[in-house]
């Protein structure tokens, strides 16, 4: 990925030296007609293009938002509730993610994201421990963080 | 006996991009400097032929997966479109129009009818010559 970054640095300063336009102009429309090539020439390389992992950053923030949005809701309409009738509960994930930095950001988007907090990894990083403040079913818990958090990072991380 | 061409693809992978860049240079300077759609075309041709020489004409394809016939179609339909539309603004046939415009990033830029039938030419070229050296290529 990071070789594709650089290729298309180098396409951007050829531009600027063959059309004679040294400015930061020049550089951007030298980097938008290479990243054109690139594009056009992307299945030359043996991974994916490095565009598509951007797209998959900026959609795992987007993803983070709208969870913070949606569960921001569900946890105020907790607290203006008269009576307290919540089943805290604290249960155990599987993940799938292998890197530190990939278990650390599923920790941090579960902690950062209302009604749900990482208490524990567990030594070999293959299970969270998640405090959840109001605890339904633990089928229900489990895919739905399944299902938007680990398969989000997993498209980042993808090769 | 093959010889292990590590170098000529090694090359290949970078003169590859810069003549694709120097292709849409040409192609762009053709109004005011020498250049236009047909050195584009060949330009980009050159580059593809490049590509046939230093892997083989299946993994060209694979990275490539281009109709060139449908190419070509699609060029002189885009020529011929071009000197058509002259039609529905009441002028002879062939007749182009410019104006300048302020595009962003570019800056006051003179934007010429005549362009797009540079990239029907452009089209036609890169279809006609990569169909003739496919044909060619694939004849055993």
């Amino acid at each position: 990925m990071a070789l594709q970054i650089l290729l298309n640095f180098f396409l951007a300063l050829v531009w600027m030296f063959m059309t004679v336009s040294f400015t930061p102009t020049g550089f951007i429309v030298g980097y938008l007609v290479g990243l054109g090539i690139i594009v056009l020439m992307r299945r030359f390389f043996s991974y994916r293009l490095y565009t598509s992992r951007a797209w998959a950053v900026i959609s795992l923030i987007l993803l983070f938002l709208k969870e913070l949005f949606l569960s921001s809701i569900q946890v105020l309409q907790i607290v203006v509730r008269p009576n307290m009738n919540i089943k805290p509960a604290i249960f155990e994930l599987e993940t799938e993610l292998q890197h530190d930095w990939e278990v650390t950001l599923l920790s941090a988007l579960i902690t950062l994201t209302p009604g749900t907090l990482v208490v524990g990894i567990s030594d070999d990083q293959k299970r969270l421990y998640i405090h959840a403040l109001d605890f339904e079913d633990i089928e229900d818990a489990v895919s739905s963080i399944k299902n938007t958090f680990e398969r989000a990072i997993l498209e980042v991380s993808r090769p | 006996m093959r010889t292990n061409d590590v170098m000529l693809q090694t090359a290949t992978k970078v003169v590859t991009f810069i003549i694709l860049l120097f292709a849409v240079h040409i192609f762009f300077a053709g109004h005011y400097t020498p250049g236009g759609g047909f050195v584009g075309g060949l330009l980009t041709t050159s580059a593809i032929v490049l590509l046939m020489l230093a892997f083989d004409m299946n993994t060209v394809r694979k990275i490539l997966p281009i109709n060139y016939v449908v190419m070509t179609a699609v060029g002189l339909l885009l020529a011929v479109g071009t000197a058509a539309a002259s039609i529905v603004f009441d002028v002879p046939f062939f007749t182009h129009a410019y104006d300048y415009f302020d595009l962003p990033l570019l800056g006051e830029t003179s934007l010429h009818s005549a362009m797009l039938f540079d990239a029907g030419v452009y089209l036609v070229v890169v279809g006609v010559t990569m169909t003739i050296i496919q044909t060619i290529g694939e004849d055993e």
